[in-house]
């Protein structure tokens, strides 16, 4: 699909730049794309742990369930954890990216959901470790009883007591691995929707923890692979299960539990991934989630939700899994049906095209607003489109003079010109070069009009060139039969 | 490449122009091959392109219509901005896309466009220089 490819691709290419310098306190208002240039730029300097994460993502490969998307993300994420510990935050990057490549669909919204999280994350985190290490590393806690924002307090608190606690020796960090962990706790929570905190200590710690991680990018260099190891294994178990919620929370429930009981061990691919329906709602999911967690924690999670939630736009929603065919993920605090995610997914598309028409559109960077934007444009246009007019007058008027040079040069062109490939052109540009000589005054002017043309051409038509050249010969003919047209007219 | 298929475009309308037509004709007739080579260079990806070259191309051909199949109204516009109807308007082919696309086909046709007034300029200044030297 079109969306998909243009999302894809803005992704992949906001992966490619350098993340902004994050703080805590702004998180709410980093690009979508942040976290994934984060962790592209991560994940150049991982190498070790992609594979492990390629492994990871393989087994799901893609499925178009989101679960089993959240589920490879829960792992990766729990990977993450240990990357950051060790410090490769690339592992994230892959994770996030190979999760994101799962992703039918604009990939950015992981990177948004993601970057609510952080900002929840943080408020949460504070709050943390002070109220929320009950539960040391090893042991998760339950998740809340409220739907989504239980489960992200749960998470948080995980990511707290993570943090805090740790895992047992292995978070040598104290504040890092933490946020490191949360973030990839909640980077699988956000790509999942359905971590289930329960085992979700680390996975939810690690997804928050990688959101923190990009914020404090370079910060805590010490994570060590092992630590992120057993919140991979547990992640992946627990988002895995998390995602079969849907009809099947207490069996999940269970094996979560055994699963955490198992400690650190990675577990192999997601076993429910595949069956996983994607459409299973959040707040089942979470409802039946939550009913196992902790009071204290739900409601500091509640807390910190709300707290996460007020610089969230359409915040009194529930966020939902991604939908079926086109893998969306809601912002945290957005409304997730189909029809809205749609419509987001179409707001944003159509935001980025009026931004590219803002550069486009000489002295439109001071305008904000669709409406005033629109007018400029408009108004751009219709000068433009006047300015055409104006000048094939003037032309015409002055089509005695031109008629002379004009014949000279362009033929020697014409033989040049064949299709619109590519590498014609500097042969084109080559042979026109060699009759300019000829004519010392006039030829300049447009030589320098002709070369100008070619190499703005040579950007545009870039697309061309992937057109077959009978088609560029189409074109060709296309133009002198309407040449013709105009010429016979007139 | 726009500017090679305009001057060829225009050495072309020039032949008949001069003594034949009056400076309207030849305007006009200048003005349809800018938009012509505008829209050949921009290649047939681009919707507004395809849109151009056949509204330049019906007009003389009007009895020879080809029978091919083409999809013309996809989605009629619900043109409730007039915004949005007035850039319909404007960028050839704007009256099937959606909205994002209409943004996409402008931003190219714009971009197109800009293009095409730059090279019709250079060549006035080069003419009026010429004519101005001589």
């Amino acid at each position: 699909m079109e969306n998909e490819a243009f999302w894809g691709s803005n992704w992949l290419s906001a992966i490619a730049k350098p993340p902004p310098a994050m703080s805590f306190a702004s998180d709410d208002h980093l690009p979508p794309c942040a976290l994934n240039l984060n962790w592209k730029q991560l994940l150049r300097h991982d190498v070790d742990l992609e594979s492990e994460l390629s492994s990871l993502v393989s087994s799901p490969s893609c499925h178009p369930a989101a679960s089993a998307d959240g589920g490879v993300v829960g792992g990766v994420i729990g990977r993450l954890g240990t990357i950051c510990n060790s410090g490769e935050i690339s592992v994230g990057s892959r994770l996030h990216s190979a999760s994101s490549s799962c992703y039918s669909t604009p990939l950015n919204s992981p990177p948004k959901r993601n970057l609510s999280v952080p900002d929840y994350l943080v408020q949460g985190r504070r709050g943390f470790p002070g109220s929320v290490n009950p539960s040391p590393g090893g042991h998760f806690m339950p998740l809340p009883t409220d739907p989504w924002l239980a489960e992200d307090a749960a998470r948080l608190s995980r990511g707290g007591g993570m943090s805090s606690s740790g895992f047992p020796g292995k978070l040598g960090l104290p504040e890092t691995p933490g946020k490191l962990s949360r973030a990839s706790s909640s980077k699988s929570l956000t790509g999942s929707r359905m971590v289930v905190p329960e085992n979700g200590n680390e996975p939810w710690v690690l997804g928050a923890a990688l959101m923190e991680m990009e914020m404090r990018s370079r910060v805590g260099g010490s994570l060590t692979p092992e630590q992120s190891e057993p919140g991979n294994g547990r992640e992946e178990s627990s988002i895995e299960e998390a995602s079969s919620l849907r009809g099947t929370s207490d069996s999940n429930a269970r094996k979560r539990k055994a699963s955490a009981g198992k400690g650190k061990g990675k577990e192999g691919p997601l076993p429910y991934s595949a069956t996983h329906p994607p459409n299973m709602t959040n707040e089942n999911s979470v409802a039946k989630r939550c009913k196992t967690s902790e009071t204290n924690a739900m409601m500091k999670t509640e807390q910190d939700g709300d707290i996460g939630r007020k610089p969230r736009k359409d915040d009194n929603k529930l966020l939902e899994p991604p939908k079926d065919y086109i893998h969306v993920r809601a912002r945290r605090g957005q409304a997730t049906d189909a029809h809205s995610l749609a419509e987001r997914v179409r707001r944003e598309k159509i935001g980025k095209r009026m931004k590219f028409l803002q550069d486009l559109v000489p002295g439109c960077n001071k305008v904000t607003g669709k409406a005033v934007m629109l007018d400029e444009i408009i108004n751009y246009v219709q000068s433009l489109q006047r300015q055409v007019e104006f000048l094939s007058m003037k032309l015409s008027t002055l089509s005695p003079q031109l008629h002379n040079m004009e014949n000279l040069f362009p033929k020697e062109m014409y033989q040049g010109q064949g299709t619109m490939p590519q590498p014609v052109y500097p042969a084109e540009m080559a042979s026109a070069a060699y009759p300019y000589s000829h004519q010392p005054q006039a030829s300049p002017p447009l030589q320098s009009i002709v070369t100008s043309g070619l190499e703005s051409q040579l950007a545009p038509l870039y697309g061309l060139s992937d057109a077959p050249s009978q088609v560029g010969d189409f074109w060709e003919d296309d133009l002198q039969s309407v040449a013709q047209i105009g010429f016979r007219q007139h | 490449m726009v500017a090679l298929r305009f001057l060829r475009a225009l050495s072309l309308v020039r032949c008949s122009g001069p003594g034949a037509r009056s400076p309207s004709y030849r305007a006009r007739g200048i003005r349809r091959a800018a938009y012509a080579c505008m829209a050949a260079s921009a290649g047939p990806r681009r919707a507004w392109s395809r849109a151009l070259l056949r509204k330049i191309r019906r007009r003389p051909g009007r009895g020879l219509r080809r029978p091919r199949a083409v999809i013309r109204r996809r989605r009629p516009v619900g043109g409730g901005d007039p915004l949005e109807v007035a850039l319909r308007r404007l960028v050839p082919g704007g009256g099937c896309m959606e909205y994002c696309r209409l943004l996409e086909e402008a931003a190219d046709y714009v971009k197109c466009l800009a293009m095409q007034v730059r090279l019709m300029q250079t060549i006035v200044d080069s003419a009026s220089h010429v004519n101005s030297i001589d």
